[in-house]
């Protein structure tokens, strides 16, 4: 049996779609169907966030003032980190430095950890607080906002400790890549929507 | 691919300038359209920087430069929007 991947486009789609005439997809399309998902996942959750602002202003005023800024500080400047890092372990690939590339993996990593520190300290120090789900309209869009993009970080921080074992094992090269670019690609999505979820949540009142 | 290292780190410290930036003008100032207005600008900018520079779409097939530079223009915008209403 061919267990080769079929190389020629399927023809279905119009050719000013294709990689040669609109330009290259970094890591593979089924990375990014799971990064359109994703914005729109969150996407859903941006407009629910105006909704809520718009009926209860005054809840959304109040709110940002009893969460701890300084949380959402540190985390803002994590992930914008392990963003850098992500990139700079793809530049080292490319440049076919492995034991470079690992280096920065594991900073991505370390960030990664951090971060999910960070954040359940302040879900820790919210409870201690008395902030609930219930507590106002504020706290269920927050929760609910804030939760998942952790258990988004948590999941791919499992998924760049894979990818660690995968440069130790020798699974990229300079030339073949496509596994680390498409976990780079998703590790940015997820700084991304952070960074939409910090003035939102922390800044704006 | 990125030609100067340099220029990453020139990335990374001006995202970093750019959310202190932020967190000054929520903390200092009440929110006024004014700050508002300001802080969604930043947010598209720290975006498009993401964008262009870390995920090097900048180069990339033109319709997920496109579909991401909207959504990273649109969601902040809508910051702009709720300050009018």
């Amino acid at each position: 049996m061919n267990s080769e991947p079929p190389k020629a486009p399927l023809g279905i789609f119009p050719s000013s779609w294709s990689e040669l005439r609109a330009g290259r997809i970094p890591g593979n399309i089924p990375i990014w169907v799971g990064i359109l998902s994703e914005l729109t996942e969150f996407g859903i959750f941006f407009v629910a966030y105006f909704i809520a602002k718009y009926h209860y202003p005054e809840a959304f005023s109040q709110g940002p003032q009893s969460v701890s800024t300084l949380a959402g500080v540190t985390n803002t400047l994590i992930l914008l980190s392990s963003s850098y890092f992500i990139a700079k372990a793809m530049i080292n690939i490319r440049l076919d430095n492995r034991a470079k590339c690992e280096v920065y993996l594991w900073l991505t990593l370390a960030c990664g950890c951090l971060y999910l520190l960070v954040k359940s300290g302040e879900f820790y120090w919210n409870h201690q607080q008395g902030f609930r789900t219930s507590s106002s309209e504020f706290f269920t869009v927050y929760y609910y906002m804030t939760f998942n993009h952790f258990l988004h970080v948590g999941w791919a921080a499992c998924a760049v400790l894979w990818v660690i074992f995968r440069v130790r094992r020798g699974a990229y090269s300079a030339k073949q890549h496509s596994g680390l670019e498409a976990l780079a690609m998703y590790w940015h999505m997820i700084d991304l929507m952070w960074i939409l979820i910090f003035p939102l949540l922390y800044v704006l009142r | 691919m990125m030609k100067s290292f340099g220029k990453m780190e020139y990335c990374w410290w001006a995202l970093i300038g750019i959310t202190l930036f932020n967190t000054f003008l929520g903390e200092k100032f009440n929110s006024s359209a004014l700050v508002s207005i300001l802080v969604a600008l930043t947010v598209m900018c720290k975006g498009l920087m993401i964008i262009d520079h870390f995920m090097e779409l900048r180069h990339a097939h033109r319709y997920l430069r496109l579909l991401m530079r909207a959504y990273l223009i649109f969601f902040p915008s809508l910051i702009m929007v709720t300050t009018l209403l």
